[in-house]
């Protein structure tokens, strides 16, 4: 399998993997005491520089806020007060320094264009994108692994078939373009949903999940099919493994061979890939975000890119590596539940 | 097309023949034109409004929510693009035309209940002339000297010199009437007069505004609430069209989308005029595009027809200079320099290029009918020898290298605003057109009170840009405003930059 070490790769350095040759300085802590010490510092620094590279990126791109926000009649002298409002006729480290002091406050600042907190902005969005991603995961989830062990062990008949084909399709077919037949089949024809939009879950916490079914099957959709074509080929390899037959030798229950030996072995690798499509969603939901007409981050950031709200644009991106960050090393806790090995592995240090 | 067009053609004739049929059962046919009160209405709107203030933020999205539904201004422009009182039941310009005097309706309220009176109108010129306050359309006003509240309802203009655009300026969205008590509350919780009151600005999603009961226009308005939801994505707006999600598109179906929505008995789609103008813009300050010649030539090679047709689905009305129909002055010169690509050819070879020459071509990313519109310019023009390259580019590089800096040969832009012609008077505008004459012209124009002289006076500036080739006038950007057929009196045509809820209703 290629994609775990991809995974592996992607690790920030120094991270467990190097941890049973290097001796850590175990007198004055425990050494998961100081395996997390470590990661929160990797943590930190991770976010430092992606911080840096953010603010840098977005001073480069071409369109200044002030010309886009007056618009392009706007007179020199506005713009110069303009500038001085926002605070852009700074010098560059001021102003990263003025971020990053109130980012570690929890002051992202204020939304140039909605003229509220950009916290306050960020926290009603993710209400409706961790949601979202969440259900998506479920759908993946839920369809994906019965489909992909159903085809591992009916390989090569017609069930096997049928679900390979629906994973190409699920590969071929956009989130976007699967969210559109969504709508006009749910919502304009059989007019079951709404074709867009989202009630608060505030207002009516069932209208609020009802209006992210839809979004969430096209995205959970292709993200199915990515995961039952792994889940099958996994289950395959392991099912060839000796192990397996060494279950079946001794006279185990077929249930239970599938299902306890071959299943968890073959899970770690497709773990692995729904926590990098966790992180991925975020930038998924930025199209069908807009598709159906949601109010959640990734169209906030869109937006904000659009209109050049630098603020929000840096907060939200900043929260997103955040999230990345945080998730990988859930991933990595995951692991050790699905595969004791890993866990015991862990544990020696 | 033409299988449709006559199709189109003979469901005319149906309608017509049915509503002859009906019209004789129903014979009561005043009564369902007689507007009835109550109902509410979600609208939908392409672009979200960065901030609700339109006094210190030019954005067309902001003036489209709460100018006329919020907001009010001492005169509007109506639906026909005439200027017509609003806050002001009356007004006169002395015989030097260097006083104005407004006369405000008597007992108008802001929302939060405080009265709108000649104090408010003061204190609005006086905040929107301070330079702290960085409003972005200064110069329209800055021909005022002072303002004088004479008595609760009567105000009274003091000017420099002679404006004859004033008026005009005074019914822009960046002449609201607001109040000392919340005017710094505008950008987030608008407080004004009009016929809708703020609810709430649900960030990403929606504006909700709701009846206002104490509007000084009595019977107005009909609607109880009025929701303005954000739908940047055309088929998603279609899509919450036909659902009954929403229960209007403003302004602006796609295009694309007509046809299969006037299949669909349950809606309707207006087809009417904007004031933005589409124009391949020149850069005089470019060889070849100095030679005037050169100018028609491409003028010439293009067949606007076609352009409209693939551009905006043939909805969009041809134009012969920088005005649009809706403007009181415009006169049509669409016919003027008919397509010749013959004669193109042949004034290629006298200004010295027989064979043609190459340029580049740079469309803004965000507007389809820009992109589409190059295209087929680049089609039409390389059949008598001039071979564009396309560049596609974002917003902000195009007001960076195209607006400001001049960097390009040739370029589509629609532009929005009404009234806008006087932009040719500036040399230093990004066509680089430097016509003292013209300039003349505007000059003579704003200073002329006798409206005859001036509307002469103007179609005698929109004939110079014609005569000199100095953009090629496409065409203006059609307003497609779509809706349940229960809805009544919106707005076919803007003149202005406006989505005005408050005469609407909902038929039962």
């Amino acid at each position: 399998m290629l994609l775990p070490q991809a995974k592996r790769s992607s690790r920030p350095p120094g991270g467990r993997s190097s941890s049973p040759q290097g001796a850590p300085p175990t007198f004055f802590m425990t050494p998961v005491a100081y395996q997390f010490i470590k990661r929160l510092l990797i943590l930190f620094a991770t976010l430092l520089l992606v911080s840096g590279v953010i603010f840098l990126v977005l001073q480069v791109i071409p369109g200044d806020p002030a010309q886009i926000i007056l618009g392009i009649q706007a007179t020199p002298e506005n713009l110069q007060a303009l500038r001085h409002k926002l605070g852009l006729d700074l010098p560059l480290p001021v102003q990263y320094w003025n971020w990053m002091s109130g980012a570690l406050r929890g002051d992202l600042g204020v939304s140039i264009t909605y003229d509220v907190p950009i916290s306050e902005l960020i926290l009603s969005r993710l209400a409706v994108t961790i949601p979202l991603a969440l259900l998506s995961i479920f759908f993946a989830v839920v369809f994906s692994i019965p489909l992909g062990i159903y085809a591992a062990l009916h390989r090569n008949r017609p069930g096997d078939y049928g679900v390979m084909v629906f994973a190409q399709i699920g590969l071929a077919v956009p989130a976007f373009w699967a969210g559109i037949l969504l709508i006009l089949f749910f919502a304009v024809y059989l007019q079951w949903f709404s074709a867009g939009g989202f009630k608060s879950w505030m207002e009516s916490p069932l209208g609020a999940l009802k209006s992210l079914l839809l979004p969430a099957l096209s995205l959970g959709l292709i993200r199915a099919a990515v995961l039952a074509r792994l889940t099958r080929s996994c289950m395959l390899e392991a099912l060839g493994e000796d192990f397996v037959r060494t279950a079946r030798a001794k006279g185990l229950a077929e249930r239970v061979v599938v299902y306890k030996h071959a299943l968890r072995n073959a899970l770690i690798p497709v773990v692995t890939i729904v926590g990098l499509q966790m992180g991925e969603l975020l930038a998924g939901a930025i199209v069908i975000e807009n598709v159906f007409n949601l109010p959640g981050l990734g169209r906030l950031v869109f937006l904000a890119i659009g209109q050049r709200d630098l603020p929000v644009v840096q907060g939200v991106s900043l929260l997103i590596a955040f999230f990345i960050v945080l998730v990988n090393f859930a991933v990595d806790v995951i692991y050790g539940v699905v595969d004791p090995r890993i866990r015991a592995g862990s544990e020696e240090i | 097309m033409e299988i449709q067009a006559k199709r189109g053609k003979w469901m005319g004739l149906f309608l017509l023949f049915s509503c002859l049929v009906m019209g004789g059962f129903f014979t009561s046919e005043a009564n369902a034109q007689k507007p009835v009160p109550g109902g509410t209405l979600t609208i939908s709107l392409a672009a979200e409004p960065s901030g609700l203030d339109p006094t210190t933020n030019p954005s067309a999205a902001i003036k489209r929510v709460v100018h006329y539904n919020l907001l009010e201004g001492l005169l509007k422009v109506d639906r026909n693009g005439r200027v017509v009182p609003a806050l002001a039941k009356s007004y006169s310009v002395s015989k030097d035309g260097k006083e104005h005097t407004f006369v405000l309706h008597s007992g108008i309220k802001f929302h939060d209940g405080n009265p709108c009176t000649a104090e408010e109108v003061k204190f609005t010129f006086e905040r929107l002339l301070d330079p702290k306050t960085a409003a972005p359309y200064r110069m329209y006003y800055e021909a005022i000297e002072s303002i004088q509240a004479v008595d609760p309802t009567t105000v009274k203009f003091k000017m420099k010199k002679v404006d004859s655009n004033f008026l005009f300026n005074m019914a822009r969205g960046d002449a609201v009437i607001v109040s000392q008590q919340s005017a710094d509350r505008l950008k987030s919780a608008p407080v004004g007069t009009g016929p809708f009151k703020f609810v709430e600005w649900k960030r990403g999603d929606s504006v909700i505004m709701a009846k206002n009961p104490d509007y000084y226009v009595k019977g107005l308005p009909y609607l109880e609430k009025v929701t303005f939801k954000f739908i940047p994505d055309p088929s998603a707006q279609l899509a919450a069209l036909r659902a009954g999600d929403i229960e209007v598109i403003a302004y602006d179906l796609a295009p694309e989308n007509v046809p299969a929505l006037e299949r669909d008995a349950r809606f309707k789609v207006l087809k009417g005029n904007t004031t933005t103008d589409a124009i391949l813009a020149m850069n005089h300050s470019k060889k070849p595009f100095n030679d005037p010649k050169v100018r028609q030539a491409i003028t010439l090679a293009i067949d606007r027809k076609a352009v409209i047709q693939g551009a905006v689905g043939g909805y969009g009305t041809p134009i012969g200079s920088h005005m649009d129909p809706t403007n009181p002055y415009y006169v049509d010169l669409s016919g003027l320099y008919p397509y010749n690509p013959q004669k193109a050819k042949q004034l290629l070879t006298e200004a010295g290029y027989p064979d043609g020459f190459e340029a580049i071509l740079k469309l803004p990313e965000p507007y389809a009918y820009a992109r589409r519109s190059g295209e087929i310019i680049a089609d039409q023009l390389s059949k008598v020898g001039i071979k564009l390259t396309l560049e596609v580019i974002q917003m902000g590089q195009w007001v960076d290298r195209v607006f400001k800096n001049a960097d390009y040969d040739l370029t589509v832009m629609g532009h929005a605003e009404p009234f806008d012609i006087e932009i040719y008077s500036r040399p230093n505008y990004y066509f680089r057109y430097n016509n003292p004459k013209f300039l003349e012209l505007i000059k003579k124009a704003e200073g002329e009170m006798n409206e005859q002289a001036r509307k002469k006076i103007y179609e005698q500036a929109q004939r110079m840009l014609a005569d000199d080739f100095v953009n090629v006038y496409l065409f203006i950007y059609p307003a497609l405003p779509a809706m349940k057929k229960e809805v009544m009196n919106w707005w076919k045509d803007y003149p202005t930059i406006v989505v005005d809820a408050g005469e609407v209703y909902i038929q039962k």
